[in-house]
């Protein structure tokens, strides 16, 4: 019985140790990858939320996902775009740059059109104009 | 005669009353005036090519790789200013601040006038630039730019393609290629 008690509670200990471990693999005050500072982020939809703005003529493209990534020192974005409507959409957008003290880590981009078929995905993906710029906000526009 | 003035005053009436309106727009605005080369293509061409070239491995070593910028051939059937697109393709660069630009070939006639001006009598000797002091630079930077057109009788599309090339000149390797393809339709 005891030797029971013993094993469950070794299998729990492994249970837990093998749970920190995965949760281990994102750096605090990341996300995904991505730089999210002191915002709660416990999902991919609360990423996607805190890293997306509307700007302009509001558009019912959505981000769904969002993953970062370093490439050398600059950051690398990959974001999925969805149309689940069934017409074809068309959006303008650009990312906007911000350092570690919150201010403008680089000039504002150019809007970029795209269009996105109807039920459709599309990846977007960009890299940081320069080092200074450590963290990000997805801004959409509808271009209808 | 006086039909003549009363014709001539209501058209300078007419013309006094054109109204002309003048406001400043967003010069990073998707801009779709008409289907040729527009701002838009030129900016997303630009950003695109140099946030790409920063992760090439020559740029992204870090060493600060010399680059000189040479022609982008405009093989399209209407006037590009391509010099332009290079030069904010620099300006992208050299903001990046990954990579120096050595003189280029428009710029050396320019380059060595004034170093001439510096070693002529109305300047000090110990300021004065001096000759043989100027870098090479390791790597060049080349490309093109084509369009395909097709129009019917209520569609026009263009199809462009910019490809841009870093060429190794010391040992003539590529070092890094990429393309950045834009489509454009216009209906009636």
């Amino acid at each position: 019985m005891n030797a029971k008690l013993v094993f469950a509670a070794l299998a729990a200990t492994a249970l837990v140790a093998g749970c920190a471990t995965k949760k281990g693999f994102e750096q605090p005050g990341y996300a995904y990858g991505c730089p999210i500072g002191d915002q709660k982020v416990g999902s991919m939809n609360d990423l996607v939320k805190a890293k997306t703005a509307m700007e302009g003529r509001r558009t019912t493209i959505q981000p769904t996902e969002m993953r970062c990534t370093k490439a050398g020192d600059l950051l690398k974005i990959d974001a999925n775009l969805n149309n689940d409507s069934s017409s074809v959409k068309r959006i303008s957008y650009k990312f906007r740059w911000i350092d570690r003290e919150g201010m403008r880590a680089a000039e504002e981009e150019t809007w970029k059109p795209l269009m996105l078929y109807n039920n459709s995905n599309m990846m977007i993906s960009t890299v940081a104009p320069n080092a200074k710029a450590v963290d990000f906000r997805l801004i959409l526009m509808s271009g209808e | 005669m006086r039909k003549i003035l009363l014709a001539t005053a209501l058209a300078a009436l007419a013309a006094g009353c054109a109204h002309e309106k003048t406001s400043y727009g967003d010069a990073r605005g998707v801009e779709t005036v008409t289907n040729q080369f527009g701002s838009t293509d030129l900016q997303m061409i630009a950003e695109a090519m140099a946030r790409s070239m920063q992760l090439s491995p020559a740029i992204a070593s870090g060493n600060l790789p010399i680059v000189t910028v040479q022609e982008v051939k405009n093989k399209t059937s209407e006037y590009i200013d391509t010099r332009s697109i290079t030069d904010s393709i620099r300006s992208e660069l050299q903001k990046g601040g990954k990579v120096r630009f050595a003189v280029d070939a428009p710029g050396m006639t320019q380059q060595v006038d004034e170093i001439k001006r510096q070693q002529s009598e109305y300047y000090a000797r110990e300021a004065a630039v001096e000759k043989g002091q100027m870098v090479g630079a390791q790597y060049r930077m080349e490309g093109n730019i084509t369009s395909i057109v097709k129009e019917v009788k209520n569609t026009k599309d263009v199809y462009y393609k910019f490809n841009l090339q870093l060429w190794n000149i010391r040992n003539g390797l590529l070092e890094w290629s990429d393309e950045k393809e834009i489509r454009k339709t216009t209906t009636r």
